[in-house]
């Protein structure tokens, strides 16, 4: 390539590069600047300082369309319109444009995606659970895939550190397969839920049901406002209510002075050099100007997603390693997993009809995993298990829709007013890594900067479906004995493609042998020690508990080892 | 298509736009071969048209069915009603640009359909009916078998719903507006929060 820019020069050397700035890169930008490093994190996107949340404080009538994009705008997100909900007026801003970003489906897989400062960490969901040595040991016990280099011990303090920091609100539950944290005050419960609660405690021989474990503040944390109870953390909170990068780790991280942050920077390629057989930097397109530039570091964070950081390591081919950085294992783009969900029940209550709440809880209840956690509980037809999310509140004026056929001054009043409480809960599902659930580089359909695109191969088999019917089927035996009335099951299996919960997790997995495995105990690729891959492309097994968590531990973690291990010069 | 609706107005003037508007609903009327009551005329301004004074998709026949049609789904009681916060031009709004060519199909078939029922059964156009001849002739719709009719109707009356409570008034006044509450109480006495659902 001709005229690169900063090739070798001063002003483009760093002591690390971190790719991406949502969790993870947030995670990597905070911890390497507070331990001294000179750091360019690198965003392919446009950047967001905290605060600059466009759609905060609208009301639905404050947008052209009210909740609904033009088709002129919605033609641009097809396919990140698959979720039913991040197309919203309100948050679609944060999506990309399908058009300008392409990808394709062997099978179909819905790739969200959000290009800019903070990434998907502005976003996401907030549900933050711990995994546990049922999840780790699960591999190596069934024979499934290869086993997890960690063990829930080596990982506890790094979700101790991550949770002190992030801010998650819950209540300490005591139950095994979901280890307690370091928490903030839990959010309450509603007077459906906690009978709810009692009920299915009383009817499944003490089973779970507890507040949701979210990193939403019920206290002033870190600098941080508290949760004001409005529920629209999807658009980016002024308060810093919710953790994010924009308003948690960049601003800790530009605080030391360390950190240098380069918004519309596409990483195309790691650099390797054969002789040190060490990554000596990457090379960037910018977004913009289509400028290709080089930047170098001692060591380099991959926090770019899993699917963008596994492309990045497919994208680096060399001499040394002709089909992809660090893949000797052939294992690279491969075990691609996501949770599958959309799958549960939802009833009324013909309780507490004199009962509301003030405020909008960001905020649901969870019913840990119940099944497969010893002998008793030990299922025939599939291996792992599942949790619900779900939460109880009163119907508001959405369901006067479904009463297909009603009009008039009746049904206004009615709508007006507080509906009969509903309590629904979806499953979510672990789903087991396979080697053949993919992702390839597809040379044939280029990015607008020339780039390959990704191609997924990705679906579903028989142990996620035979596990969907007793998501489904639990689900209703729950609702039912805890007294709910037209309790409904659903299991909406088109829309739980692969993709669709956002928790894309793989494709470029741990493992403790480097023929079977990309990344190491560490979180290092094997043979390019200076590189270190800390998303969700580092996950040997899905668990069945929502991952930001883990990602945030694992890249304090690896990044605590980056620095330990320069110090002694072994990188 | 839109060869009623009246040209767009210059500048701001209201009385011009009013008249336009009046004038407009006056031609519709005279080619359904019937005469607008005031009243109807004065239903029909509540509902203001969207920016400009102009609509963008539907007709001034189609505005004024679409205007009578869901005053009925939604009447003026002692809250607001479907014209008082603009459901027509909200419809007008999402068939120009928010629905697909089949939905746009639906709305503007329907429309005329209800027209030619109200012709057919009552020589008169739609809002020219009584309110109780109007329920009936919904209810009609409301009762078809799975068709043309009955899809209209649904859809109409899903517009409606969306179209009113997204709305400034309904979402200020109506409901409960709280956009920033400061903190949750998982549980209180429904009279706390005044009885109404909360403003989303």
């Amino acid at each position: 390539m001709a005229n690169i820019q900063g090739a070798g020069t001063k002003q483009n050397t760093y002591d690390a590069i971190v790719i991406g700035s949502g969790i993870s890169g947030g995670w990597a930008a905070k911890e390497l600047t507070e331990k001294g490093l000179k750091t360019l994190v690198l965003e392919r996107g446009r950047d967001v300082k905290h605060g600059e949340y466009p759609t905060a404080m609208m009301e639905s009538w404050q947008f052209e369309g009210r909740n609904k994009l033009s088709n002129v705008d919605a033609a641009k997100q097809l396919k990140q319109a698959r979720t039913g909900y991040t197309t919203h007026p309100a948050s679609a801003h944060w999506f990309v444009n399908d058009l300008e970003n392409p990808y394709s489906e062997q099978q179909r897989f819905d790739w969200m995606r959000g290009y800019h400062v903070g990434g998907r960490s502005l976003l996401w969901g907030r549900q933050s659970y711990r995994l546990s040595d049922l999840d780790f040991e699960a591999n190596a016990k069934e024979g499934v895939a290869v086993d997890w280099p960690i063990r829930y011990a080596d990982i506890s303090p790094w979700y101790d550190y991550a949770e002190r920091y992030a801010g998650i609100s819950g209540n300490r539950d005591g139950l095994p397969q979901l280890p307690d944290g370091q928490y903030l005050p839990p959010m309450e419960m509603n007077c459906l839920e906690i009978d709810v609660k009692r009920r299915i405690a009383d009817s499944f021989g003490g089973r779970a049901m507890i507040i949701g474990r979210a990193a939403n503040l019920t206290v002033p944390h870190n600098g941080r406002g508290n949760c004001q109870s409005r529920n629209r953390c999807i658009r980016g909170c002024p308060y810093g209510g919710y953790f994010s990068s924009n308003v948690s780790t960049l601003p800790a991280a530009y605080a030391t002075g360390n950190l240098t942050l380069r918004p519309f920077s596409i990483v195309n390629q790691i650099l390797f050099d054969k002789d040190k057989g060490r990554a000596t930097g990457v090379r960037v397109i910018d977004a913009q100007t289509n400028e290709v530039v080089e930047f170098h570091a001692k060591i380099i964070f991959s926090c770019a997603s899993a699917v963008a950081s596994t492309f990045i390591l497919m994208n680096s081919t060399s001499e040394r390693f002709p089909n992809g950085l660090g893949n000797d294992s052939g294992e690279l783009g491969h075990n691609l997993m996501d949770h599958h969900f959309k799958v549960g029940a939802a009833g009324i209550s013909d309780k507490f009809d004199d009962k509301f709440y003030k405020g909008n809880r960001p905020n649901g209840i969870y019913i840990p995993r119940f099944r497969n956690l010893n002998k008793e509980t030990k299922q025939k037809d599939y291996l792992r298990g599942f949790g619900y999310q779900g939460s109880a509140s009163r119907t508001d004026w959405a369901r006067g829709i479904k009463e297909l056929n009603m009009f008039g001054a009746g049904l206004k009043a009615d709508l007006i007013a507080p509906g009969p409480w509903r309590f629904g809960i979806g499953s979510w599902g672990e789903c087991l890594p396979y080697h053949e659930n993919k992702i390839t580089l597809n040379k044939d359909l280029r990015d607008k900067w020339g780039q390959p695109t990704v191609t997924f191969d990705c679906g579903w088999k028989a142990n996620e479906y035979a596990m969907r019917k007793d998501m489904k089927q639990s689900a209703i035996e729950m609702l039912e004995a805890a007294g709910l009335k037209e309790v409904a099951g659903f299991d909406d299996v088109v829309n739980s493609a692969p993709g669709n919960c956002i928790h894309e997790m793989g494709t470029a997995r741990m493992g403790r042998d480097p023929k079977t495995s990309v990344l190491n105990q560490w979180n290092q690729v094997h043979t390019v020690p200076n590189v270190y891959v800390t998303d969700g492309a580092c996950m040997t097994s899905a668990a069945c508990v929502n991952p930001s968590l883990t990602y945030m531990a694992l890249t304090a973690r690896a990044c605590d080892h980056a620095v330990s291990e320069l110090k002694k010069q072994n990188i | 298509m839109n060869t009623l609706v009246p040209t767009p107005v210059s500048g701001s003037d209201a009385s011009g736009l009013m008249m336009n508007r009046r004038e407009a609903l006056k031609r519709a009327a005279l080619l359904l071969g019937a005469a607008l009551t005031p009243s109807l005329i004065e239903g029909v301004l509540r509902a203001q048209p969207t920016v400009g004074g102009k609509t963008v998709f539907l007709t001034a026949e189609q505005f004024a069915t679409t205007s009578a049609v869901v005053e009925r789904i939604f009447p003026k009681t002692d809250t607001p009603g479907a014209l008082d916060v603009g459901v027509p031009a909200f419809i007008d709004l999402m068939a120009g640009g928010y629905m697909s060519a089949e939905d746009q199909r639906t709305l503007t078939a329907g429309l005329a359909d209800v027209e030619a029922r109200s012709a057919a059964a009552h020589k008169k156009a739609f809002g020219q009916l009584s309110a109780e001849q109007q329920d009936a002739l919904l209810k009609t719709l409301a009762s078809e078998p799975k068709g043309r009719s009955l899809s209209f109707f649904r859809q109409i009356r899903e517009l409606t719903i969306v179209g009113y409570f997204t709305s400034e008034t309904v979402g200020k006044t109506v409901l409960h507006y709280d956009p920033v509450p400061g903190r949750f109480d998982a549980c209180v006495p429904i009279a706390e929060v005044g009885r109404v659902n909360w403003t989303k």
